[in-house]
This record gives C-alpha cells, sequence and structure tokens, in this order.
C-alpha cells in the first residue's frame, strides 16, 4: 500500500471521525494533528504516525463517542409510537392493507408449500445409514446402434463383484416374484387377487445394506427357511388385523419366480418411508426360492438372464468408477459378446428417485423427476418474487398518501434514518402479518398439493427445522428487497413539495415501477402459456387415432392362478361360451393389453447373422385379436382357427418389417423371425400377418416393432368388444360366465380407453399444477396492475379534469388511460416469445407424438391476459373518466 | 448532586489551564502536563478531564481561531471560572493547613 508518510494516518483518521461526537471533532483532530507534526519534527515520521494511532484510539472514552442517533432517537417511546402508527394505518385502510398483506401471504404460503414439497423430493433414500456408500448397478447397453440403460443385472453380478471387488461390502439382489393371488387364512378366507402388491425376492442382507426396521422377527434368521414370508405392517393389518401376524400361514399362487404354496410369516417390517423409493409388500428369500442358477456365480447360467436388480455398498472411502470399471471387466469375463457393449454405471441410492427417467426399464414406480422439481423451484420463486414486486409497487403507492405525513414529520425535525427506520417497521408489520397468514395457507394448500401430486405430503413440516430456516430466509430477504425501496422513496420526498397545495410530483421511479409490472406480465404469460401446452398436448394424445380401436373395449382379468394343463380348453371354452352372447361383438385372450405392457425378447431374421439382432416387444395373443382390437391388415392375414402349432405363427406391424429387415409387408408375409431364448436356445416364427403402426403405450413413444405371437389359451386379459348401450346386461352375463368357469376368483374389468389414459396422469397433473400457479399469478399480477391504475388515476386526477373540460368524452379518455397498460403488455408478449418458444419445443420432445407449436400459444395468454387485465382497471378507469371535472379542479 | 471535589491529576490540569492562560487546550495542556511532571499523557486523557472540568463549572471554553498547523481547525481554549478558582485556592489551603500541623515539616511553613 502506497502511503503519504508526512501526514496523519489515513484511516485512523477516518475512524476518528466515526467514533467521535460531532462538535468535538474539529479541535479533536486540530490537536492531533498538531501534535502529529511536532512528533514528526522531533521523531522519526513512523513514530508519529503510531503515536497518532494511540492517540486516536486513546479518544475510545465514553465521553468522546457519537451517541448513535437511532439509538437515542428510536427509543423505547418512538418505536412503540411506530407500531401505533403503522397498526392504525393498516385499520384505516382496511382494503388496501388486506390486498397489500393477502397478496404478499399467498405468495410466500405458495412458496413454503412447493418447497415443502421440493424438500420431500429430495429426501429420497436420505434415511438409510449408509445412503452414501450405497449404489444402484445400472447396465448402459448398446446393441446393433440401439442403446438401452435398465438397471437389470445378472444372478452372478453381485455376488461376483463381492468376491473378486474387495471395495464392495455387501451386495443385495432384487426379483420380483409376480405372486398374484394370496390366501391369508387356509380354512375361511377368500382370496386376494395381490397383482398390483410387490412382492420381491431378497438376499438375506436386505436389513444390512437399507435402514427398514424389523418389529417383528429374528433379524439374523427371517430368511433362513424356504416357505419364510416376510410382510409389512400394512399387509399384516390387512390380513390379520391386530393379531401377532408372526408363525402365522400365506398361501401364495400365481407363478412367477416364487414355488406356489404356504408361507409362515417369520418378519414384520415396519411400512417403508414414503420417501423410500423401494416400495414393497412382501419379501421372499433369493436364495432359496430361485433354484434356476443353483451353483456359484462361476457358473455360466449366472450370467444368462437379466432379471436381477443388484444394489451394492461400498467402503465409505473407495470411489464408484472405478468399481464399475471392475465389473465391467467382470461382465466381458463372463457374458462378453462382440455385438453388445455392456457398462456398468452406478448409480447413487439418493439419485434413483428423481435421476432414473433414461433408465428403460425399472422395478420403481412411481418415479419423479429432476426436470419437474427444477421448474417447481423457479415457479415458487418466481410467484414470491412477484409478491414481493407488488409489496413494493403498492407500498410506493401507499406512499402519496403518506406524503403529507412525511412532509410533517420532517418539518418538525425528524431524520431521514428515523423516517426510513419507521417505514421499516411498518414492512416489518406487513411481512410478519404475511407470513404468520403464509404458514396458514401452506398448511391449507398442503394437502390438496398432496392430493394433486398423488402423495402424502404430510403436514409436519412444522416440525423440520430447514422449514423454518426458509421461512425465517423468506422473510428477511423479502424485507430487505420489498421494505427497503419503499421506506427510502418514502423518506427522500422533500417537505416543501409535500406540503405544498400542487403535491403531484412523481413518486419513486415510474420505470422501475413499470418495469416490474411488466415482470409481473412475463410471469403471467409465461404460466398460462405452459397450462396451456400441457392441456393442449394431453387433449392431442387423448384423441389421436392410435391404430388401435379402444373405445368398446371391456378388460376382465383373468383368475391369474397356475390352471395347469386344464388351461387348454378352459380358456378357449370361456370364450365360446361368452361369445354367442349378442352384446358382445368380439372377445380375444392376450398376455397384455395397449398400455399395460409387453414381453421384450431379440428376434433376427432367419438366415441373418447373430449380430443382427434386434430388440422386440411380444405379445402373445389368442384368436379374434386382431379383430377386436381393429388392426387395419396391409398385407396377409388374421390368426384362422386352423392353425395347430401353437406359439409358431405372428403377426407384426409395419416397425417389425422395418427393423427386422424384412422389405415391404408383402415381402413380409412368409418370412421366418428366429427368438433367441436363451444363449443357446432358438425358436422360429412364421409371419402371417402385417398391420398397420399403431400405439401400444403412451404416445410419448414412438413406434416400436411388435410381435403378436398366437397362443390360443393366454389367460391374464380377457378383451371383449361390447355394447356401450347394453353394458350393464353385458357385464352381468361376463361375470355369470366367469364365476361358472372359475369359481371362487375374484372378477375384476375396467374400461380400457380409462386404463390407457391413465398413462398420461403425470400430464394432467403437471397441468393442473401449472393451471394452479398460473391463476395465482395471474390474481398476484392483478392486485399490482390494479394498484398502478389506483396509482395513475390519482396522479392524472387533474389531468383528466381539464381534459373532460375540454370536451374529451369517456371513452377517449378510457382509452388513454389504458394505452399505457396495453403497452406494459405488449412489452411482456414480446419478452415472453423466445421463453415460450424453447421451453414449449424442449418439454414437448419427450413425445413421440407431439402439438406443432403455434401461434395459439402466444396468443391464447395474450388474450387472456389483456381480458383479465381490462377487467381488472375498467372499473377503475371508468369511475375516474366519468367523475364530475370539478371535483377534480376545484380543490386548488 | 453535582461533583465538586477535585483529583490529583483534575487539580494538576486546573492549574496547567491557568498557567498556559490563553494557549489552553487540549494539545498544549497534555504538552506542558508531560514537561511538568515528566509523565506521559494522551490527549485523549486531557480531553476527557477537561470536559469533566468543565461539566463541574471548573472551567470554561470557548472556541478560538483556526491555524495553519492544525489543518486550519479552530482549537477550544479553556479559561478556569470562578468556581474553578474557588476550588484551587480551597484546595491550597486545605493542605497548607496539613502543611502547618505537621511538626516534622514546621521550619517549612508557608504564610497563607
Amino acid at each position: 500500500m502506497v502511503y503519504n508518510k508526512n501526514i496523519p494516518p489515513k484511516l485512523a483518521k477516518r475512524l476518528l471521525h466515526w467514533f467521535i461526537r460531532d462538535d468535538l471533532a474539529e479541535e479533536v483532530l486540530g490537536d492531533l494533528e498538531e501534535r502529529f507534526y511536532q512528533d514528526k519534527t522531533e521523531k522519526s515520521s513512523f513514530r508519529a504516525r503510531l503515536n497518532y494511532w494511540c492517540q486516536v484510539l486513546n479518544y475510545l472514552r465514553p465521553f468522546a463517542i457519537r451517541k448513535s442517533t437511532s439509538f437515542a432517537a428510536m427509543n423505547y417511546g418512538m418505536y412503540r409510537s411506530h407500531l401505533k402508527i403503522g397498526y392504525r394505518n393498516l385499520l384505516r385502510h382496511k382494503w388496501y392493507s388486506l390486498i397489500t398483506i393477502g397478496g404478499l401471504a399467498v405468495g410466500m404460503g405458495i412458496c413454503l408449500t412447493i418447497f415443502q414439497y421440493i424438500h420431500f423430493e429430495l429426501s429420497y433414500d436420505n434415511f438409510h445409514k449408509n445412503s452414501r456408500d450405497t449404489y444402484r448397478i445400472t447396465i448402459d447397453k448398446t446393441q446393433n446402434g440401439g442403446n438401452l440403460i435398465n438397471p437389470f443385472t445378472t444372478y452372478g453380478m453381485g455376488p461376483g463383484g463381492k468376491e473378486t471387488i474387495p471395495e464392495i461390502r455387501r451386495y443385495v439382489r432384487f426379483l420380483q416374484a409376480g405372486i398374484k393371488v394370496v390366501t391369508p387364512n387356509l380354512d375361511i378366507s377368500e382370496p386376494f387377487n395381490e397383482e398390483f402388491l410387490i412382492m420381491h425376492l431378497v438376499d438375506t442382507t436386505f436389513l444390512d445394506v437399507f435402514n427398514f426396521p424389523l418389529k417383528l422377527g429374528n433379524k439374523e434368521s427371517v430368511f433362513d427357511e424356504k416357505f419364510n414370508i416376510v410382510i409389512t405392517e400394512k399387509i399384516a393389518h390387512k390380513y390379520f388385523g391386530t393379531n401377532n401376524p408372526i408363525g402365522k400361514t400365506l398361501k401364495l399362487l400365481g407363478g412367477g419366480a416364487v414355488e406356489e404354496g404356504n408361507y409362515k410369516v417369520s418378519g414384520l417390517l415396519e411400512n417403508p418411508p414414503l420417501n423410500s423409493h423401494l416400495q414393497f409388500d412382501f419379501l421372499l428369500s433369493l436364495e432359496n426360492s430361485y433354484t434356476d442358477v443353483t451353483d456359484s456365480y462361476k457358473n455360466r447360467e449366472a450370467w444368462e438372464q437379466d432379471l436381477f436388480v443388484t444394489y451394492i455398498s461400498i467402503d465409505g472411502s473407495a470411489d464408484s468408477k472405478p468399481i464399475g470399471k471392475k465389473l465391467d471387466q467382470l461382465i466381458a469375463e463372463y457374458r462378453g459378446s462382440e455385438n453388445i457393449s455392456e457398462k456398468v454405471v452406478l448409480q447413487p441410492i439418493t439419485d434413483i428417485h428423481l435421476k432414473s427417467s433414461a433408465l428403460s426399464g425399472d422395478i420403481v414406480t412411481n418415479k419423479g423427476s429432476i426436470r419437474d422439481v427444477r421448474i417447481y423451484f423457479i415457479v415458487a420463486i418466481s410467484i414470491l418474487i412477484m409478491a414481493w414486486v407488488n409489496y413494493i409497487n403498492l407500498s410506493t403507492v401507499r406512499s402519496i398518501r403518506r406524503a403529507k405525513e412525511v412532509g410533517v414529520r420532517k418539518t418538525i425535525g425528524a431524520f431521514r434514518k428515523q423516517l426510513i427506520g419507521q417505514f421499516m417497521i411498518e414492512s416489518v408489520l406487513d411481512h410478519l402479518i404475511a407470513a404468520t397468514l403464509s404458514v396458514v395457507i401452506a398448511s391449507l394448500a398442503l394437502p390438496v398439493l398432496s392430493h394433486i401430486l398423488g402423495k402424502e405430503l404430510t403436514l409436519s413440516f412444522l416440525q423440520i427445522p430447514i422449514f423454518w430456516m426458509w421461512f425465517f430466509i423468506i422473510i428477511v430477504l423479502g424485507l430487505l428487497l420489498s421494505g427497503l425501496y419503499p421506506a427510502f422513496i418514502l423518506s427522500s420526498f422533500k417537505p416543501i413539495s409535500m406540503l405544498g397545495a400542487n403535491s403531484t410530483g412523481q413518486v419513486g421511479n415510474a420505470s422501475l415501477r413499470r418495469g416490474l409490472i411488466v415482470f409481473q406480465f412475463l410471469i403471467s404469460l409465461l404460466l398460462i402459456a405452459g397450462t396451456y401446452l400441457v392441456y393442449k398436448q394431453v387433449t392431442f394424445m387423448k384423441n389421436q387415432e392410435l391404430g388401435i380401436d379402444m373405445e368398446k373395449i371391456l378388460v376382465v382379468k383373468g383368475p391369474r392362478i397356475n390352471l395347469g394343463t386344464d388351461v387348454k380348453s378352459i380358456v378357449p371354452a370361456f370364450r365360446t361360451a361368452l361369445a354367442r352372447h349378442s352384446s358382445i361383438s368380439d372377445i380375444a385372450s392376450s398376455h397384455s393389453v395397449p398400455g399395460k405392457g409387453y414381453n421384450g425378447a431379440d428376434f433376427r431374421k432367419l438366415g441373418d447373422p447373430v449380430s443382427k439382432n434386434q430388440h422386440g416387444r411380444m405379445v402373445p395373443a389368442s384368436l379374434n385379436f386382431p379383430e377386436t382390437y381393429d388392426l387395419k391388415f396391409l398385407a396377409g392375414s388374421s390368426f384362422t382357427e386352423d392353425i395347430s402349432n401353437r406359439e409358431s405363427y405372428i403377426i407384426i406391424n409395419e416397425e417389425a418389417v422395418r427393423v427386422f429387415g424384412l422389405g415391404t409387408p408383402e415381402k413380409a408375409v412368409g418370412e421366418t423371425l428366429i427368438r433367441i431364448k436363451g444363449i443357446d436356445v432358438l425358436r422360429p416364427y412364421k409371419v402371417i400377418g402385417v398391420v398397420k403402426n399403431f400405439n401400444w403405450n403412451s404416445l410419448r413413444e414412438k413406434h416400436m416393432p411388435y410381435l403378436f405371437i398366437f397362443s390360443p389359451d393366454e389367460d391374464n386379459y380377457f378383451s371383449f368388444k361390447v355394447n356401450l348401450a347394453h353394458i350393464q346386461e353385458s357385464l352381468a352375463n361376463i361375470e355369470k360366465t366367469y364365476m361358472s368357469f372359475f369359481p371362487g376368483k375374484a372378477f375384476d374389468y375396467f374400461f380400457l380407453e380409462d386404463e390407457f389414459n391413465d398413462q398420461y396422469r403425470a400430464e394432467v397433473r403437471f397441468g393442473k399444477l401449472f393451471s394452479a400457479f398460473g391463476l395465482l399469478a395471474i390474481f398476484i399480477a392483478c392486485i399490482g396492475l390494479f394498484s398502478l391504475v389506483s396509482f395513475s388515476v390519482t396522479f392524472r386526477k387533474k389531468e383528466i379534469g381539464v381534459r373532460k373540460v375540454f370536451g374529451a368524452s369517456i371513452g377517449s379518455i378510457m382509452v388513454l388511460l389504458f394505452r399505457e397498460f396495453l403497452l406494459l403488455l405488449i412489452i411482456a408478449i414480446f419478452l415472453a416469445l423466445p421463453t415460450i418458444l424453447i421451453g414449449a419445443n424442449s418439454w414437448l420432445e419427450q413425445y413421440a407424438f407431439r402439438i406443432g407449436v403455434g401461434f395459439d400459444l402466444f396468443l391464447f395468454p395474450a388474450f387472456v391476459l389483456a381480458l383479465i387485465s381490462l377487467l381488472t382497471i375498467g372499473h377503475q378507469t371508468y369511475c375516474s373518466a366519468k367523475a364530475n371535472p370539478v371535483d377534480a379542479l376545484k380543490s386548488e | 448532586m453535582k461533583e465538586t471535589r477535585l483529583g490529583e491529576f483534575e487539580e494538576i490540569i486546573l492549574l496547567l489551564v491557568g498557567i498556559l492562560e490563553d494557549g489552553a487546550y487540549a494539545f498544549k495542556i497534555a504538552e506542558e502536563f508531560e514537561s511538568q511532571t515528566g509523565k506521559s499523557v494522551s490527549i485523549g486523557a486531557t480531553h476527557s478531564t477537561l470536559d469533566r472540568l468543565c461539566k463541574k463549572g471548573f472551567l470554561t471554553s470557548e472556541l478560538g481561531k483556526p491555524t495553519a498547523v492544525r489543518g486550519g481547525r479552530r482549537k477550544r481554549i479553556y479559561t478556569i471560572s470562578a468556581s474553578g478558582q474557588e476550588a484551587l485556592t480551597a484546595s491550597k489551603k486545605l493542605r497548607i493547613s496539613l502543611w502547618n500541623q505537621y511538626p516534622a515539616f514546621a521550619k517549612f511553613a508557608f504564610i497563607a
């Protein structure tokens, strides 16, 4: 630092200035300076400077220190007076206060609610003690240019990894059990159709890797026996009420990976927390039940089927990247293939909930999306800022009313600082009331939000410290951002202009206020556009021609038990029995129905090399299936009754023709596709028909290769094309026949179109939330607009009066007043354009079938906002335009 | 109740104010104190005492003329007030009376 040695140290001087009483400053500085120059002549300049510092510090004495003006002036009585005046002002302008505080409270409340939701979404799987060191193995698989990421690995992956990689401490594998019917009490109770409950086969390490507390049962031995089953409290309550479930017997039917039979309840788990990505109802022992692979992981069979979801917990100090590499080597060693590249990606357990959207399959349902969380966060912040902006605008408008008061206060001798203090106190008052209300609003809004989201967010957020932290931050930030500006504006008035007769000076910075209104318009426009976009896309998807006729389809779930060899006769007989009924025009049975999944398998054209294997989607279906669903044939024909050779004939779609390289639909008929079942097992299928492309799943997905395999006795789903006019009659008939064929089994049915559209639940939910936020944003923006209009109208009262005297009509004056706001709206629209364009396109990208981004996307929100704005300000402008000019002009 | 006693330091400062007459301002007084007593004192401490003596009514003060060496700043000149004069006299009397009553020092007796 460069400094002049010959003058007293500046910093010391500044320090002295800062603390010394104003009336002493001159003489003291003089004395010290005199001393300094004397020292400098007698001693070194360094000593002089040092001494100066000492002298300055020596002035830190009670008599010399400045009494802080705010401290001195704003004593208790003054604070009380400010509070009292603030309170009186609140009561005096009830409507105004309601609007100010209400807007603020709504903004803060919504923000808190959304934060609560975000907090919940981000808290997934944090409750596991080792959540930082627990990973899920996902496989990034590239084959013939196609790329899939999924969490399914082989049987050998877990044990192989643990054995060869020392950093892997534990592993636990999950296998979906596929049990469909559970009978809790063998003697008396009815079977439960539980195909939607979740049953997993797991390794015994399950309870070590995860923190799911065991309520009853021995932690060491719950999975010891093959016929042991662990259930959750929810299930225990459903089956056994309040009785102790340990030792009770459950009969499981319905096949899958689990042997049917009687299982003994060996453990009771607490229900998995809501913020756990793993949700389950039953757990069975994997080692004991899964018998397809008998030996160690080195066995070749252990690396064949990708069925298992494997979690590993690694050493706390280890890095996950090298472990992934080592697992890659393991795959290469045991199932390496030239055509397929498989890379292990270790996914932290805390990422699974929000960052799994790239996965093509999963055992996790109800996944979250980090993108949605981000959007909600931005929306929350925008709404909060809108509320603050409003507060700023309204407070500045209020200042006109308080101008005289400020003038009088200043004349009497109030300092500016005191006035700022006073108006800050009023802001604090407003903010505190709003904050209190916002907690109430948040408590009311949370159940609504959880209803829309289908998640049970609880009200316990009041107990979470982080909530209060947010709450505090919002209040303080709000005060700083929205309280300071009006306080400065108010206190800056010149008393003379405020007390003079023509106190029409401009208050504050008008362009800032307009800018803030433009900002509010902008946010409102974006939210309206978002709502409109989601609504349009969902409507489009629901009305899109799918290539499958679903309108009249009633689907009855099959009995979901293993019918054994009887299935070959019972299923066709059941169909025949119902086909006779007049209200049913078509009937088919299949393994799956649209919107309910498919079986993935690899196929290639007969004669092609192995490297040409491609993934296809396989749906075993019976006679009449294409007719029931109105699939349009391009070539070949449908299944016929004289096909005797089971599971050897297929009907494929155009996409399959393309993917497997069969040329044209006409050429494809008669070709043979080979399905790769295991490593050495191949199965040929002859193509007998080609149908037009259709959408089996939601329109998010592009057309995929589908293959309907002829299988006459599928009993998973029965599809009926019915006459909707006689639906009751048909239903009764179907139920009666069903019961006679499958006595004692649950009769479940649904209308396909409803189920199918259920796939768009996420979009509908998103749309609902957006419209709710949009409404709130518009509400807050309207308040802002209202305030600005009342402001402008008050200021231009005289102008309007003069104009009227000179003959202006009510209409022309209204146009004059509207013009200003329309201009702001137009600016907002232009600013919103690029954001809407980019946002809409990136959102629509996830849909293979999507609407185009048209002009209506801008025009609709603009029109809505313009209409609402005009309604908001219409009354006020009309009143002021109609007012008698005499009233406006006589006051001077 | 107004404090009217004189402490030792106060008394010396008061006397110095009297000695320096027109040149009695904080810096000079502190300097004079140092040269007369050989003890060092900060201007702040001196100033604080002067301030206290003013409050007790023993001193009056007014701002003097600006001088160049002070960067054109004025100085506060202190003058002993009547009651200051009185307090000094009372203090002196007390001491003399005490001195005179001390036999060993009788030969040094002062005449009041």
